[in-house]
C-alpha cells in the first residue's frame, strides 16, 4: 500500500477500561494526533456516545453539515467494551453529523473493531476533514505505526463492495491468513450516493474461520465516511483479550458476568430464543399485535407474515450449529447468519454468498415494501451490506414512494417503471439504481423527508395544487422525524412508543426507548404520567449502554426471574445491578445505579443541545406523522374497524361515538393527536424541558454543561 | 366449553403444534391451562415470572376464570432492541 503519511506511537496501556487516548486524524492535511485526555473528561463524558458529543459540542458549529470538513466521524467503544467475562462487550458507536437529519447521530455496532481499537491504544478514533484521494487508515499497535494510505484499488465488483473490499484489503495488509487480531470497518458503494450508507464492521469469526460483519446502520455514517474520502480503517493488535480492560477488580468483573452468563443461559430459551433465532423470531410476536410495519406501516398485521417468522429463516437458512457471538464473551450469541446463499436478483444474480443476518429490522423493513419472500430478505440483507445501505431507511423510503403511487401522487411515468407494494422486480430494480445514484434511485437515495420535498414540487407543479396541501398529505404517511426514517414498529396503539420515536434525539430509532410491549401487551404503564416517566427512564439507561461500549440486549431481552418480585419488574433491575457491578469492578468506581442514570443524564442534555444548535431541538422537531398516531387513512381504519370503534367507545360511552364510520375516523385521530400532544407536556416537564422542548438553565446547569456556546443557544431560544 | 393455548415462537417449534385445545368447565383458571401444557409438553419449560399470560391477546392474571373460546398465550417477556 502507498503511504501517504505515517507516525509511530507506543500504544497507551488499557486501565480500569480506558487508555486516556483519542487518535484524531485530519484528512485534508493530512494530519495524525494522538490526544492524551485530561483526568475528568472520562468522569464526565464515560466513552462511546458521551465522546463522540462532547468531540462534536467542541469541534463543530451549526454550520458544520454531513459535508463540511469540520464535520468529525467518531468511532469510540466504551470503559466496558473489550471484556470476555461479561457478556455483549464488542459493541462501539459511529457518531457524527448526518446527512438525513443534519444533526447529531450515532449507530451502535459490533464485532472487534472497538476493543481492537482498544488494545491498540486508542479509546476512540475521530475523523476530520476532507481527503483529496480516497484513502484508508492503518492502525497498527502491533507494529507501533498509524499510517493514512492511498486506498488500493482492485477490480470493479470488489471496489465496489464494503464486504468484498474489506476482505481484500485485510488479507494485502495481513499478508497471510487472516485471524482475529485484525478488524476493520468499511462503507461500499451504495454510501457515495445514498444519504443512509452504512459502516460496516468487519471481524474475523474463528469457529468459522471466515470474516462476519455487524453493521452501523442509522443515519447515513458510512455516507460521511465515504465524503471524506476514507475507504476502511483497519485495526490490529495481538495483545491478549484476558482481561484486556485491567479491571481494578478482576474478581469482581469475574463474578458479575458469571452472574449475567448464568440468566442468559437459563432463560433465553425459555424466553425469546435469540441464540438459536436471532432477532428474526421477533416477526412472529410483532405480527401477533399487529405491529409489523406491512405497506409502509399501513396494516399491522398480514396472512403471508408466517412466511417471515423466525422458523423459516431458521430452517432454510441459519448456521444452526454454531454460536452466533459477534464478540467473545457473549453467550445471549445472537448474531445469526447463513453460508452459501445462492443470489437470484441483482447484477450479482448466480453468486454464492455468506449473509451475515438477517436481523428482524431487515425482515420488517421488507414487509414495508409489501414483500413476504424469506430468500428476497436474505438477498436485500446481502446486497445493502455489500453496497453500504441501511436496510431501514432503504426499505422505509422504498415503501413511501410505493405509497405515493398508491395514493396516486407519483404514476408509473414519473418513475420510469411501476412502483407497486410487492414487487420484487421493482424493489430490486430499485435498490440498484439507490446504489448506483442513477435513474429514480438518485431521488430515493435521499430519503424520506427529502423525498416528500420532491413528490410534493412534482405534484403540484403536474396538478395546481397547492403545494402546502401536498406537503400536509405527504407528512401523513411520509414515515420520519427529524429527517430519520422509522425503525420497525408500528406505534398507532401505543402512545407510549409514539413519544419513544417523537422524542428520540436522533430520530425514531428505537434504541432509546422501546415501550410498545410495556404500554400495549403488559398494560404496565397505564397513566399519562406512567408513560412520561418510563419516557425519561429508559432513555436515559439505554444512553448509558451506547456510552460503555456494551450491547444492551441482554439486560433488556432476557427478563432475569427476580425481576418479577421488583416494582417495575419491564426495567429489569436485577440485571441491571450487575451491570453496576461491572462498572465498579472495572473502573474502581463507587457508583450507585442512580449514579449511572445521573452521568447518563448529562449525555442525553448535550445532545439536545447540539439538536437545539442544529434546529433539531424543539417541539416542532418531535412532531410525529398520523400514521404514528393512529390509523391516518380510512382504509387503515376500516382494516381494524370494530377495534378502533371500542377504543372511542371506552373513550367517550356510547352516547358520544358517532354514526357514520367517517365521522369516527375523524375522531379518533382527533383524539389520538390531543393525546400526543399532552404527553409532549408531560414529558418534556419531567426531563426539565419548557413547554417548547427546550432544557431550562436549571437542566443544563446541574449537569456543568453550561459553556459559552450553550448560553448564546439558551439565550437565542429564550427571546 | 373449551378454550385454545395458541404455541407461538419456540413453543410451537417444541410441541409441534400451533395449538392446543382444552375442555374447561366453570371454574377454570388460567392457572389450569398452564398446569394442562406443562402436563401435555414436559419440555415447554413455562417458568413463573418468565412469560407473560395473555388472554384473547390481553394480558390476564393466573387466577382469571376462563370461558368458552378463549384463546390462551404464554408470551416471552418482551422488551425491544
Amino acid at each position: 500500500m502507498k503511504i501517504l503519511h505515517q507516525i509511530e506511537y507506543k500504544p497507551a496501556k488499557v486501565a480500569g477500561g480506558y487508555t486516556d487516548r483519542i487518535l484524531r486524524i485530519d484528512l485534508t492535511k493530512p494530519e495524525i494526533t494522538v490526544q492524551k485526555l485530561p483526568p475528568d473528561f472520562k468522569n464526565k463524558y464515560i466513552g462511546g456516545r458521551g465522546y463522540a458529543l462532547k468531540l462534536i459540542w467542541d469541534g463543530a458549529s451549526q454550520k458544520t453539515h454531513y459535508d463540511s470538513p469540520e464535520n468529525i466521524l467518531v468511532m469510540a467503544s466504551g470503559p466496558l467494551g473489550n471484556e470476555p467475562a461479561f457478556v455483549g462487550t464488542g459493541k462501539f458507536i459511529v457518531g457524527t453529523i448526518s446527512p438525513l437529519t443534519d444533526t447529531f447521530i450515532d449507530s451502535n455496532i459490533g464485532g472487534h473493531f472497538g476493543p481492537v481499537l482498544k488494545r491498540a491504544g486508542f479509546d476512540a478514533l475521530a475523523v476530520s476533514g476532507i481527503s483529496k484521494e480516497d484513502v484508508v487508515l492503518l492502525i497498527d499497535g502491533d507494529s507501533g505505526t498509524i499510517s493514512v494510505a492511498a486506498a488500493p484499488n482492485y477490480d470493479k465488483e470488489t471496489d465496489d463492495g464494503a464486504l468484498s473490499y474489506g476482505e481484500k484489503l485485510l488479507e494485502d495488509f495481513k499478508g497471510a491468513e487472516l485471524d482475529d487480531t485484525l478488524a476493520a470497518v468499511t462503507a461500499g458503494k451504495g454510501a457515495v450516493n445514498s444519504r443512509f450508507g452504512i459502516v460496516n464492521s468487519l471481524f474475523f469469526d474463528v469457529r468459522r474461520k471466515r470474516l462476519r460483519s455487524k453493521q452501523a446502520g442509522r443515519g447515513g455514517t458510512g455516507t460521511v465516511m465515504r465524503f471524506k474520502g476514507l475507504r476502511a480503517v483497519i485495526a490490529r493488535s495481538s495483545l491478549s483479550k484476558v482481561n484486556a480492560n485491567n479491571a481494578i477488580d478482576k474478581e469482581g468483573v469475574r463474578r458479575a458476568g458469571s452472574k449475567l452468563k448464568a440468566v442468559v443461559s437459563q432463560c433465553d430459551g425459555q424466553q425469546l430464543h435469540l441464540g438459536a433465532w436471532g432477532t428474526t423470531g421477533l416477526s412472529e410476536y410483532m405480527d401477533k399485535f399487529h405491529l409489523f410495519p406491512i405497506n409502509n406501516y399501513q396494516y399491522g398485521q398480514s396472512p403471508d407474515s408466517p412466511k417471515l417468522f423466525g422458523q423459516v429463516f431458521l430452517d432454510k437458512y441459519f448456521d444452526k450449529k454454531i454460536p452466533d457471538g459477534c464478540y467473545y464473551g457473549c453467550n445471549l450469541a445472537c448474531a445469526k447468519g447463513a453460508q452459501d446463499v445462492k443470489l437470484t436478483h441483482g447484477p450479482k444474480a448466480g453468486k454464492i454468498v455468506n449473509v451475515d443476518g438477517p436481523e428482524y429490522e431487515t425482515v420488517g423493513a421488507v414487509s414495508c415494501m409489501g414483500i413476504f419472500d424469506p430468500q428476497f430478505v436474505m438477498e436485500y440483507n446481502w446486497y445493502c451490506d455489500e453496497y453500504g445501505l441501511d436496510t431501514i431507511s432503504t426499505g422505509v423510503t422504498i415503501g413511501f414512494f410505493m405509497e405515493c403511487v398508491q395514493r396516486s401522487f407519483l404514476t408509473a411515468a414519473d418513475i420510469g417503471y411501476e412502483l407497486a407494494f410487492g414487487n420484487i422486480e421493482a424493489v430490486d430494480r430499485l435498490l440498484h439504481e439507490i446504489v448506483d445514484g442513477k435513474g429514480f434511485g438518485k431521488i430515493v437515495g435521499q430519503g424520506v423527508a427529502r423525498g416528500k420535498k420532491w413528490v410534493a414540487e412534482k405534484f403540484t407543479a403536474q396538478n395546481g395544487s397547492s403545494q402546502d396541501e401536498v406537503v400536509t398529505e405527504l407528512n401523513k404517511f411520509g414515515m420520519e422525524v427529524k429527517g430519520l426514517e422509522f425503525s420497525m414498529y408500528i406505534t398507532k396503539e401505543s402512545l407510549a412508543q409514539q413519544g419513544g420515536y417523537g422524542f428520540a434525539l436522533k430520530g425514531p430509532q428505537h434504541d432509546e426507548a422501546w415501550l410498545i410491549f410495556i404500554d400495549q401487551v403488559h398494560k404496565e404503564i397505564p397513566t399519562l404520567e406512567d408513560k412520561a416517566n418510563a419516557l425519561k427512564w429508559f432513555p436515559l439507561i439505554r444512553t448509558w449502554f451506547n456510552a460503555t461500549g456494551l450491547c444492551k440486549l441482554p439486560w433488556i431481552d432476557v427478563r432475569n426471574p427476580e425481576a418479577a418480585n421488583t416494582p417495575e419488574p419491564s426495567k429489569n433491575v436485577p440485571t441491571l445491578e450487575y451491570y453496576v457491578s461491572y462498572l465498579n469492578a472495572t473502573t474502581g468506581s463507587h457508583k450507585t445505579l442512580q449514579d449511572v442514570l445521573d452521568d447518563s443524564e448529562r449525555l442525553y442534555i448535550l445532545q439536545k443541545l447540539i439538536n437545539l444548535r442544529h434546529r433539531r431541538g424543539t417541539r416542532a422537531s418531535d412532531q410525529i406523522p398520523w400514521r404514528a398516531i393512529g390509523p391516518a387513512y380510512f382504509n387503515e381504519y376500516e382494516a381494524r374497524v370494530d377495534y378502533y370503534d371500542e377504543w372511542l367507545r371506552q373513550l367517550l360511552g356510547d352516547s358520544k361515538v358517532p354514526a357514520t364510520a367517517e365521522a369516527r375516523h375523524k375522531l379518533l385521530m382527533e383524539k389520538r393527536i390531543q393525546a400526543y400532544q399532552h404527553l409532549c407536556d408531560m414529558v418534556y416537564e419531567k426531563k426539565g424541558f419548557t413547554s417548547e422542548g427546550i432544557p431550562k438553565r436549571e437542566t443544563v446547569e446541574k449537569f456543568g454543561l453550561m459553556d459559552k456556546q450553550a448560553k448564546q443557544l439558551l439565550s437565542q431560544f429564550s427571546k | 366449553m373449551k378454550a385454545s393455548i395458541k404455541f407461538l415462537g419456540m413453543q410451537r417449534v417444541i410441541t409441534n403444534t400451533d395449538s392446543l385445545d382444552m375442555p374447561i368447565n366453570g371454574n377454570t383458571k388460567v392457572k389450569d391451562a398452564l398446569e394442562h401444557v406443562r402436563r401435555q409438553y414436559p419440555d415447554l419449560t413455562l417458568q413463573d415470572g418468565m412469560v407473560l399470560i395473555t388472554v384473547n391477546y390481553e394480558v390476564a392474571g393466573a387466577d382469571r376464570l376462563l370461558k368458552d373460546g378463549d384463546s390462551i398465550s404464554f408470551l416471552p417477556l418482551i422488551a425491544g432492541g
